[in-house]
């Protein structure tokens, strides 16, 4: 297998070559144009990142140039990987190349392997198919791979089934299987947004090294400009399936010259940090890129502190949730206790399964806590009758993260958020609750036609703003907002939180802000609390908290979290490595 | 949940199924109008005959007592005697039941055998002539009760075209029933046939599903033919759903048992539950149901546990 990396390892020539791609897709009422005219090339050892919002035409690039394009893709031009065109392959050439010269590692390690194979046996599937190799020595370089991947007791693992993994091990098993052969093109397709920011820093590190052992081209899609700061070399910018930009991974996110890559960059949140060692770099980090919003949000500005006073909203007290029974009982959230007090924005940040949902979900009277007090507006929820606690639920809003599923697809938009008036505000006649629905989705900056519409015409950011209109049309106290914007593009999800901090303004509403976005997290809320394994480890303001952070976990998710500037993300990147270099050295002694 | 405790859990729910349904027979029984003493006895018989037998046979009893009486024969193992046949329940069961389960499953076997690859092979073709006229045929086989379709089996294959006996070969043992093996042709046929465009339907359905799964796009991405990903990624996943079917289509095949040994005079339990629903043979009625009852339960049961050895995922209770 070296003697087939050399060949191909000959710095001048390409390893993935697309001149002129285009990609239709055929649907049943018309011809999609997806991909126009793309040229790109990936050389050996280097990494070029393919960025761009969704629709852009990112993954469709990346599953041409595999040859893995839907039966309705029609794909003119030409995509070589290695000299060998992949467009007129047929399955016999594309079987060959697959997995062997070229091979992808997916977005979500949640599906992306068989359920009910063992992961040492799906590895070895892919080194049979293309070595003429025993089972058992193909067992034993599985094996192997996954050492390199980082699965602790790869011997044992391999036996397991993708279940017994977490995401970031699942992961790894599909890097394993993408290096097996050495191939000499990785196409990595979003490899990291499915997974926490401590996980990503793990696995884009694991794939650096990979591809630097190895020489191997990496062809990087991508909508995190964080990861593309972190890891590429090149960037290729990509809107409405054309490309509008390319070169160094420092010209184009510092310098960029078109007008979109500049929009696109401008709408990404940036994480303010400090860097002790580096006084320059926090100020290149801070220095706002042409058409960044200001670090300090503008609502503080206005708001009196007489607005942060009076009884707190919402009240958790010591409150601990458990989920199932005996051995299998999981304690989602131990003795957390937190206030949300009028007006103000409380962050919970957390990785997944910190428990930040729970606390939102008991916060909505949606769980009773296993122990704790649990106050809203100032009553104790458990001793209340159900009448009363109905009036207090009234006067929360809420927005979940799923702009699809959480707007019922058989209403129209007007019957959606008219919703919470009919169950709460039954003397409404027909005519005000029409009334009442135009003036909030007006307000949501919504078209007062768009009532009549069903939720499946409208777009993702339409959506939300939807299920804003939804939670703010009984006018809450209180507005408990569940990753409102993970499923949003940067733009769509700058428009939509600035709608919220707007009305907040206007309308005087606290929230509570669910968020695993540091950098959205520290723009939006005033307060933070830091969840981990169900407990706070700290919450404070959030320019003390989330830039001096007390704990040494807050200061590893801080420090995990890549920031969209090349040459800051490097030195962090090294003191995060040397950090962790130095607490193995510690733990070890 | 460990697999002993999930076996004597499962145990336990079938035995309170079993019961139940004794319980709802018993009582739909006893509701219908007549009774079994003028069936018995004749239209000649008096009343006071009647009166006499029903209370020879505790029928005058209210019916919970009635219902006791025979819950504690059933623990010592009677299951009553045959008003009619003047023979024990039990023997009559243990005759008949060996070639029911004979006819039900080579039935099931056929069907399953035809149908798994049948609907791969439509989900692979989906949307071509290939699958469009086998989805026409299993339609058509679906729709048509079986006793039609038997009829016409016998009319094509045993009439007009004289291949197979249109009867099967009567007799006590099971060793008759195998004498005349190609007499059991035109039953198994009839049998399978809902069987194969039902679960061609499910295999086809199941099949499509996870062909646009993520797992089918990796195992591509590293190499292997489309072939290759059905044979080892995508057929057993399809089968799970299938496996799971095939427990709740227990008293289908039964079903289907009735009619089938009926029209081809089959001496199982089908014909023997036909003859004693006719007779308001409450014993033999009671006793077949219970039969039917357990192999339904077993069937269940088998299934789940197939489905755990299929599926890891099941046994550490996350699907």
């Amino acid at each position: 297998m070296t003697a087939h990396r050399k060949d191909t390892a000959r710095p001048a020539e390409p390893i993935l070559a697309l001149d002129d791609l285009g990609v239709v897709f055929t649907t049943e009422s018309a011809q999609v144009p997806a991909v126009r005219g793309v040229s790109l090339e990936v050389r050996p050892g280097e990494t070029l990142a393919l960025v761009g919002e969704s629709g852009s035409g990112k993954s469709t690039v990346a599953l041409a140039a595999m040859g893995l394009l839907p039966g309705n893709a029609r794909v003119t031009g030409r995509a070589a990987v290695a000299g060998t065109d992949i467009v007129g392959a047929d399955e016999a050439g594309l079987s060959r190349l697959r997995g062997r010269t070229v091979s992808m590692v997916f977005q979500e390690p949640a599906t992306a392997l068989d359920p009910l194979t063992r992961i040492g046996k799906q590895i070895t599937e892919v080194i049979r198919n293309h070595h003429d190799v025993s089972a058992r020595e193909a067992a034993a370089r599985a094996v192997d791979l996954l050492r390199r991947v980082g699965i602790p007791e790869p011997e044992r693992r391999a036996a397991a089934y993708p279940f017994q993994l977490s995401g970031g091990q699942r992961q790894r098993v599909v890097i394993a299987m993408a290096i097996a052969n050495d191939p000499a093109l990785l196409i990595a397709d979003e490899p990291t947004t499915a997974l926490d920011v401590t996980v990503q820093a793990e696995i884009l590190d694991l794939l650096r090294r990979l591809a630097a052992e190895t020489g191997t081209g990496v062809l990087l899609v991508t909508h995190n400009m964080g990861v593309v700061a972190d890891f590429a070399d090149r960037v290729a910018v990509m809107y409405q399936g054309r490309l509008v930009e390319s070169g160094t991974v420092e010209d184009v996110l510092l310098r960029p010259t078109h007008d979109y890559t500049r929009r696109l960059l401008a709408a990404v949140p940036r994480l303010e940090v400090a860097l002790p060692d580096d006084g320059a770099a926090a100020n290149a980090l801070t220095k706002p890129v042409p058409g960044t919003r200001t670090t300090e949000p503008p609502r503080e500005k206005g708001r009196t502190p007489a607005a942060q006073e009076g009884t707190p909203v919402l009240a958790l007290d010591d409150v601990s949730v458990v989920f199932g029974r005996g051995r299998r009982a999981v304690r989602a959230l131990d003795g957390v206790s937190f206030l949300v007090r009028p007006g103000e924005t409380l962050g919970l940040v957390g990785e997944s399964g910190s428990g930040k949902s729970t606390a939102a979900r008991v916060a909505l009277g949606l769980i009773t806590p296993n122990a704790g007090t649990v106050s809203l507006f100032g009553t104790d929820l458990a001793h209340s009758r159900a009448r009363a606690r109905r009036r207090l639920r009234a006067g929360i809003g809420v927005v979940l993260q799923d702009p699809v599923a959480s707007l019922d697809a058989r209403m129209t938009v007007g019957e959606c958020v008219a919703e919470p008036l009919r169950v709460h505000r039954r003397e409404l006649s027909a005519r005000d609750r029409r009334g009442l629905v135009e003036d909030v989705l007006e307000r949501v900056r919504l078209p007062r036609a768009l009532a009549r519409r069903a939720p499946g015409e409208l777009s993702g950011g339409q959506r939300q703003r939807v299920s804003l209109a939804r939670a703010l049309v009984l006018e809450p106290r209180l507005l408990v907002a569940d990753e409102p914007t993970s499923a949003l593009d940067v733009s769509v999800q700058e428009s939509v939180l600035e709608v919220i901090t707007e009305l907040q303004d206007e309308l005087g509403f606290a929230c509570l802000f669910v968020s695993h976005d540091l950098a959205v997290v520290q723009h939006f809320a005033r307060r933070v609390a830091v969840l981990r394994g169900g407990r706070i480890e700290e919450q404070g303001p959030t320019g003390e908290t989330l830039l001096h952070p007390e704990t040494d976990y807050t200061r590893r998710l801080l420090a995990a979290a890549p920031v969209p500037d090349p040459v800051v993300q490097r030195a962090r990147r090294t003191e995060r490595l040397a950090a962790l270099a130095a607490g193995r050295t510690e733990g070890g002694a | 949940m460990s697999t002993p405790s999930f076996l004597i859990r499962r145990v336990l729910q079938a035995l309170a199924v079993v019961v139940i349904v004794t319980i709802v027979v018993f009582g739909l029984l006893h509701a219908l109008p007549g009774g079994p003493a003028r069936g018995i006895l004749g239209p000649q018989a008096t009343a006071q005959q009647i009166a006499r037998f029903n209370h020879e046979q505790g029928l005058d009893k209210p019916l919970p007592v009635q219902y006791l009486y025979y819950l504690n024969q059933l623990l010592h193992g009677d299951l009553g005697t045959s008003y009619t046949l003047n023979a024990p329940v039990s023997r009559l069961i243990e005759e008949r039941l060996p070639k029911t389960l004979v006819l039900t499953v080579l039935s099931a076997l056929i069907g399953l055998l035809l149908a798994i690859p049948l609907g791969m092979w439509q989900a692979v073709r989906r949307n071509r002539p290939v699958d469009y006229v086998i989805t026409t045929l299993s339609f058509i086989a679906y729709s048509t009760p079986v006793y039609f379709l038997g009829l016409i089996l016998v009319l094509v294959f045993s009439q007009v075209l004289p291949w197979f006996p249109s009867q099967a070969p009567q007799g006590d043992s099971l060793a008759d029933v195998f004498s005349e093996p190609r007499a059991l042709v035109l039953p198994v046929v009839a049998g399978a046939a809902s069987m194969v465009a039902v679960f061609s339907r499910y295999m086809r359905a199941a099949t499509l599903e996870n062909l646009s799964e993520d797992y089918v796009r990796t195992a591509r991405a590293g190499g292997a033919r489309s072939r290759a990903v059905l044979r080892k990624h995508v057929f057993r996943n399809s089968l799970t759903p299938v496996v799971a079917m095939l427990g709740y289509y227990v008293p289908v095949l039964f079903g289907g048992a009735l009619v089938v040994e009926q029209l081809f005079n089959y001496p199982g339990m089908g014909l023997l539950f036909w003859s004693a629903a006719q007779a308001s043979d409450y014993p033999v009625l009671l006793g077949c149901v219970l039969v039917i009852a357990l192999a339904t339960v077993v069937g269940t049961l088998l299934a789940d546990i197939v489905q755990r050895v299929i599926d890891p995922r099941v046994k550490a209770g996350r699907a």
